[in-house]
Parts: structure tokens; sequence; C-alpha cells
């Protein structure tokens, strides 16, 4: 009864959103609003019904059937709802109803609100008709029901996994709405600063929801595969990277619309990009073009269907775009060198950045294509495009563009004056050449660890400058004075010098050696001393484990730590639990591995050091709250006087991003 | 009663692998094995796979740097023998140099015509607006 209570649940999402998106576009006011409002509640009900199904594991359900298992433990059975093509598809469509309900539910009244819902009603619509026209999560199987379902691939039972979908979603999906708004505002014909101020808190909640999203599926990569990577330029990785660029861009050119009017046709344009970007990542997920853990569907009819999706919602957007555009007023006018100079530089950088990130993933693709269709030979359709290529061209780039970040931050709107700039931030600048000597004297001179460490340090002082000075005269004690939009950017811009700090130390310096140990015997490594104790079998609720003790000693402290092999027999796959002990400087990483054949009783024992491994994540973590502080600030605060035309709405409801009615 | 099974799954996925003895060739050997495809795996380097063909790679890879084989010997090695595909580098020769060059190009190109059109109306009498602390700082 429950998978066809969803399944109708799903058919009357596809109706309200089928009105929402009529009426939206159309007469607009109150019955867009409660259309988009039920839709939203409809798809969250369905997807309630879907995970009810895998929770009481109805395998006469076929996608439970597939993905569920009796001994899966029970968060597990509730991230197997979404744990494949069917599922998570609908929980797209949640997400993006869920987008359209917040907006009814947050905005103020008027044109742009209903026209951004009648373009999100559009856009569920499509979703919707594609998740129950092409791959319903409902189906029914009642002939043989089977005794026990397929279970979760292992390598996805893990909590970071299991919660990366929903975030992932939110960001990636969350940019539909960002192309609503986008839509609605060019329809109305009304890009401007009030749009440019109303369209923001969406872009940064879904900007740093994706950050989250993306830094999970790195920590999982990073312990759950066992070799200690947290990136890997898969081409689905690619996938959620190219539209965070774009949406990064997105919210700094937004700044530059809204507090000065300008770059307003480009911004637009870069709203729509954002979510065509999406669109195309999750065709190259799902349409077999690829093979990955990602790639759960491998049939070229759903592919061909998004293909045309994706064709139908840019080819409107960007024909919407040419035909409004040339009523997008000018901002006013700048100096190069100023505040708007230096956001059309991060928007410069951002969109080539992800224009190389685009075309290092298509390309192997497109000429693999070339070659199956005959056009070129297998030879010269014979490419990859991995590691050394995006860390030799996107590299440099970013780090050109974070050297000018703290001065940025710093200087004035319309026109700044370099040399003071210049000269208040030097402290800053021998600070990063010092930092990046040390870092290369400690390191191994390597060139990338020290330009990497150089950068982050300016970053990281330029930032903490810059916060001083707006501390202004009145110090330590206007702390909690300064807007929280100061606070946002600030701790995001620190976020990205660890980040840019980690990343360099932890790729240039990270040792990793295998060591063959016989029960008793005992290897070293960087200060550290690795006792093997032996290895026993442990049963776990859905698998079988080989676990090893080891003693691990540094200085006085000793632990017992413990790697794990895992043997899942229903998938009839292994995996590698790590275990990693944390230190100030970095992570031990040890992971157990096979018997060596050639001594009896030995088994291999990785080891690995990643040196600030933490400054990744927490730098990743610290760039989206930064993200959700700013947008937090759009909710406390009261309407500004930023167009005579402000509504002077009161302090808004802080629930979600309320900030829209502000 | 499961002991078997268990470890015939753990016996396929063994891998064989004795570092070098040498630090220095085995973090070369080890930055090689990143930058191969497992070509059964498809989406795993050969440093990260337990597939058979990595195992095998990362042993070839080894005998060959021990050998005092250059990187791009062992590279063009793995290439001649399983194509271009195997390596997540793409080669530095013909067409291939527009994909390394493009980004930087994009970038110049584009600034310099932005540049350009921004500095030929700069103005002189253009005044600093500072942020306004007390209102919205972005």
């Amino acid at each position: 009864m429950i998978a066809e209570l969803g399944h109708l649940l799903a058919f009357l999402a596809l109706a309200t959103a089928a009105g929402q998106s009529v009426l939206g576009l159309t007469t607009g006011g109150e019955a867009p609003r409660r259309l988009a409002v039920a839709t939203g509640m409809f798809s969250v009900l369905a997807m309630v019904a879907l995970v009810i199904s895998f929770v009481r594991l109805d395998f006469s359900v076929v996608l439970a059937a597939e993905h569920a298992h009796s001994l899966m433990p029970m968060i597990y059975r509730i991230a197997a709802a979404w744990g494949n093509h069917e599922g998570s598809m609908l929980l797209w469509c949640m997400v993006m109803s869920g987008y359209g309900a917040a907006a009814a539910l947050f905005m103020k009244d008027g044109k742009l609100r209903d026209r951004a819902l009648g373009v999100q009603g559009l856009l569920t619509v499509g979703s919707f008709a594609y998740l129950l026209f092409v791959s319903s999560p409902f189906t029914r199987n009642l002939v043989d029901i089977p005794f026990d379902g397929g279970g979760l691939n292992p390598l996805l039972q893990d909590p970071a996994v299991a919660f990366h979908p929903p975030f992932l979603y939110t960001g990636y999906v969350g940019m539909s709405f960002v192309f609503s708004m986008a839509a609605a505002g060019l329809i109305n014909g009304e890009i401007d600063r009030d749009w440019a101020r109303r369209v923001r808190p969406w872009a940064l909640f879904a900007w740093s929801a994706l950050t989250i999203g993306i830094s999970l599926g790195a920590i999982w990569a990073y312990y759950e595969l066992g070799w200690g990577g947290w990136w890997f330029w898969d081409p689905v990785e690619n996938a959620s990277f190219m539209p965070w660029l774009v949406g990064a861009a997105v919210i700094h050119s937004l700044i530059v619309t809204e507090k000065r009017g300008g770059m307003a046709s480009w911004t637009v344009f870069l709203c729509v990009l954002a979510f065509v970007l999406a669109l195309l990542g999750t065709f190259l997920v799902r349409s077999g073009v690829m093979t990955s853990v990602h790639a759960f569907a491998v049939d070229p009819t759903r592919g061909i269907v998004l293909l045309v999706g994706l064709g139908i919602a840019g080819g409107a957007a960007l024909a919407l775009f040419a035909w409004r555009a040339p009523m997008i007023k000018q901002g006013p006018e700048f100096d190069p060198v100023s505040r708007e100079g230096a956001l059309v530089l991060n928007n410069l950088f951002l969109s080539v950045a992800a224009a190389l990130v685009l075309v290092g993933t298509v390309t192997p693709m497109f000429l693999q294509w070339l070659g199956e269709v005959g056009m070129i030979s297998r030879e010269a359709a014979s490419l990859s495009i991995g590691e050394p290529y995006f860390q030799l061209t996107l590299a440099p780039m970013v780090a050109v563009l974070l050297c000018f970040m703290p001065l940025a931050q710093a200087a004035p709107w319309v026109k700044a004056d370099l040399g003071p700039l210049v000269k208040w931030l030097m402290p800053a600048a021998v600070a990063a050449v010092l930092a990046g000597i040390v870092a290369m004297a400690l390191g191994g001179w390597g060139v990338w660890l020290g330009f990497g460490v150089l950068v982050g340090t300016w970053v990281i002082f330029g930032v903490g400058f810059d916060f001083v000075r707006r501390l202004g005269p009145g110090g330590a004690g206007r702390l909690f004075r300064l807007p929280l939009t100061v606070w946002g950017m600030a701790i995001a811009h620190l976020g990205m010098g660890f980040f840019v700090i980690g990343a360099t130390v932890e790729t240039a310096t990270r040792t990793e050696r295998t060591f063959p140990l016989s029960q008793g015997q005992s290897a070293e490594m960087a200060g550290w001393t690795f006792e093997f104790l032996g290895v026993k079998s442990v049963d776990g609720p859905n698998y079988t484990a080989l676990r090893a003790d080891i003693k691990v000693t540094h200085g006085n402290t000793t632990e017992i730590i413990q790697p794990e092999q895992r043997a899942y027999p229903v998938a009839r796959t292994s995996t590698t639990e790590v275990a990693i002990r944390k230190t100030l400087t970095g992570d031990v990483y040890v992971a157990l591995g096979d018997q060596v054949r050639e001594q009896p009783g030995a088994w291999r024992i990785r080891i690995a050091h990643h040196p600030l491994i933490d400054w990744v994540f927490g730098g990743a973590a610290l760039i989206a709250l930064g993200g959700f502080l700013s947008l937090a600030a759009r909710v406390r605060r009261r309407a500004p006087a930023v167009t005579p035309a402000t509504e002077a709405a009161p302090v808004a409801e802080p629930v979600g991003p309320a900030s829209v009615t502000a | 009663m499961i002991a078997p099974l268990i470890a015939l799954i753990l016996q396929a996925t063994a891998a064989l692998d004795t570092p070098l003895p040498d630090a220095a060739q085995e973090a070369r050997a080890q930055a090689l094995m990143r930058e191969l495809r497992c070509t059964v795996c498809e989406n795993e380097p050969v440093s990260q796979s337990t597939a058979d063909m990595a195992v095998d790679a990362r042993r070839k890879i080894r005998e060959q740097i021990a050998q005092g084989a250059s990187d791009s010997t062992v590279r063009d090695f793995f290439v001649s023998r399983y194509g271009q595909y195997v390596s997540f580098r793409p080669p530095t020769d013909g067409w291939a140099m527009a994909l390394w060059a493009f980004p930087f190009a994009l970038l110049v190109g584009v600034g310099a015509l932005i540049g350009l059109g921004r500095f030929k109306q700069r103005k002189r009498d253009l005044t600093p607006v500072p942020d306004d602390r007390s209102q919205d700082d972005a």
C-alpha cells in the first residue's frame, strides 16, 4: 500500500506543480503559492513512502528488493532509498519542489515570486515526469518476491556518504531556484539591485550546501577507499565541481549587482549557467557515458531524455536572456582598480576554471564517442585527463586569483588607490614569503609546496588584516557588532587559505609505506612505532571482518588501533576500514592489506602519514560556514536602504533562506 | 561456515606489493601509480585498485624504476601497451598542446578584452566609495 501511496503522491505533486507553473506564469498571487507548498508536501511524503518501503524491507517493491537487505543497519536502509538512480531522482524532485515551497513560504508577494514559482514549477514538472515515466521508484513486482534484497554497495555503507546525496542535491538542485529567479527577473524585465538582493540568499544557501556535499564525498573517499586520496578528478567529482565554481562566481557577482547595480547581465547569465552545468553533470553521471561508483543508471534512453530536458531548459533560458539582455541597465562606472574590478577578476578566473574543468571532463568522452561512431581511429580516441592535468592548469590559476583576494577585500568601490593598500599589506606579504620558505625547507624544497603555503599564508594574514581594519578604532569591543556578512566573508576566505595550505602540504609531503609484519614484529615510520599484535575475525551486522590489532607508540603515548578488512557476503565484495590516529600535524593512516605469500603468518600493513589533512576538510567546512553566515545576515537584517523601492519588511523569521523577505 | 567465502573474497582482492628499498625511487614509483589508470576498474589509478592488472602494473612500475628508467620511459611503456587511455596525463605534443594551453589563453584573452575596454574609458574623476560599516559590508 505504502508504495502505491507514494506513487500517487508523486503524481499529485506532478499535477500541483503543473498548476503552480501555469498560474505562477499567468495570474500569480495566492494560488500558485499554495500549489507550490502542496507540491513540496506531496514530494516529501512520496520520499517518506519510499523510505518506509526500504525500512520495512518490502521486497515486492523492485527498488527495495534490489537495494535493501535485512541485515543492513537502519541508517543504511534509509540511505539505500536514495543510493540508486530512481530513489535519487525522487530526492532530486523533492529538493526541487522543496525550494519552490520554501520560496512560497518566505518570499514577499510580488511578480518576482510569482514568476519564480512558475519557472520552478516547470522544472519540477519536468523532473517528476522524468521520474514517473522513465525511472519510477515505486514499481512493484508481485511474482517471485525475493527472500532478501540485494543490499547497498558496501562502499556506500558509511555515515558520511549516507548524507552526501541530500547535501549534494540541496546544493546542486538548489541551483534550479537560482535559475528560476534569473528567468523570473528576465520575464519581468527587472534585473536590478533589488533582484540581486533577493536572489543572493538562495544562491548562498545552495552553494554552501553544495560545499558540504562535495566535502562529505571527499572525506568519504579519504577514509573509505583505503588509499588516502580525497579528490581524484573523476568525471563524477568534476560534475559537481563545475556548478560549485560557477556558484562561487554567482555569489560574488551578485554582490556587485546588489551593491552597485553593476554586472547585471553577466550575473543573470551565470545564474542560468550554474543550473545548466548542474544538469549537464547529471547527464554525464546518469546517461551511462561513464562508469563509476556513482553511475548507477546505465540506460541510454534516460540519458537522451535528460539531454533533451537540458537542451530545453538551457535553450529557453538563453533565448529569454538574448531577448531581455538589452533591457538590463548598465551599472555606474568604475575604475579597473576597484572592488568592482577585483570582483570582475574573480569572475573571470572562476569562469575560466569552470570552462577548464568542463573541457577536461568532456573531451575524453567526446573523443571516445567519435571513436565509437568511427569518425576517428581507435588510437586517436584514446585519451584520459586526470590529476596531472588539472593540478598543472587549475592550481596556478587559483593561486593567482587568491593573491588578489586580500587586496579585493580592502579595496573601496569605484576606485582604489593601490599604493597604500599594497604598503599596508606588506607585513602579510613578508609573512607569506617566510612561511613559503620555511615550508620548502621542511618539506624538501618542492616549488609547489612553497608556492601553495605562500599563497595560503598571504590569504590568511590578508584576511586577518582586513578584519582588524573593519573593527576600526573600536577594537575587539566591536567584534560582535560587525555585520554577519563581514564574519561570513572573513571565515569563508580564511577557510580558503587553510584549504590551500592543507591541500598543497598534504599532496606534496604525504608519505606511504607498506610493511610485511608477522605477529610481534614492529615497523617504524616518521618517529612512530607500529607493533603488529595479530589479526582476529569479528562479525558485523552484515559483514565479517578481519581486524588487526596494532600497538602504536609515539613518545610516551601508546594506543591500540584496529584497521579492518570487511567482507560483505551478500554483495561479494570487501572493503577496507582504515584506522586513523589524529595528531595536531596530520593523520597517521593505517590499512590492513593482504597476507604475505612468501612469509606465512605475515600481513602487509600499509602506513601513511597525511600531514595537515584536517586543514583540507576544516578549510572546506569554514567556507561552507562562511556562506551560511552571510545568509544568516540576510535573515537577521532589517530591510536595508538599497533601493528607494525597498519594501520595509520587519525582521524575517529566522528559518531557512527566509532572508528573501527582507 | 562463512570463513572460506571470506577467505575467497579477500584473496581475490589480494595485492602483492613490495616497496622498493630506495625511498626516493619508491616515491617516484608511487607518483606514477597515481597517474596511471587501472584498465579493469577504469576510474581508479593503479595505486588504488586491487585488480590483478593494477597489481601487475605496480610491479612493472617498480621493476622499471629500480632498473633506472625515467618517469617518461615508464609512462611511454604503459601508453604503448594500453593506449593513451591508460595515462591520466594527456600528451604534451600535437593537438593535445591546445588542451594544456587553452585555459591560460582564455584567461589572458578574455582578461585583456575586459581590461582594454575598461582602461580605455578610464576616468580620473571617479571617487572611491568605501564600505559603509554601519550597513552591509560585503
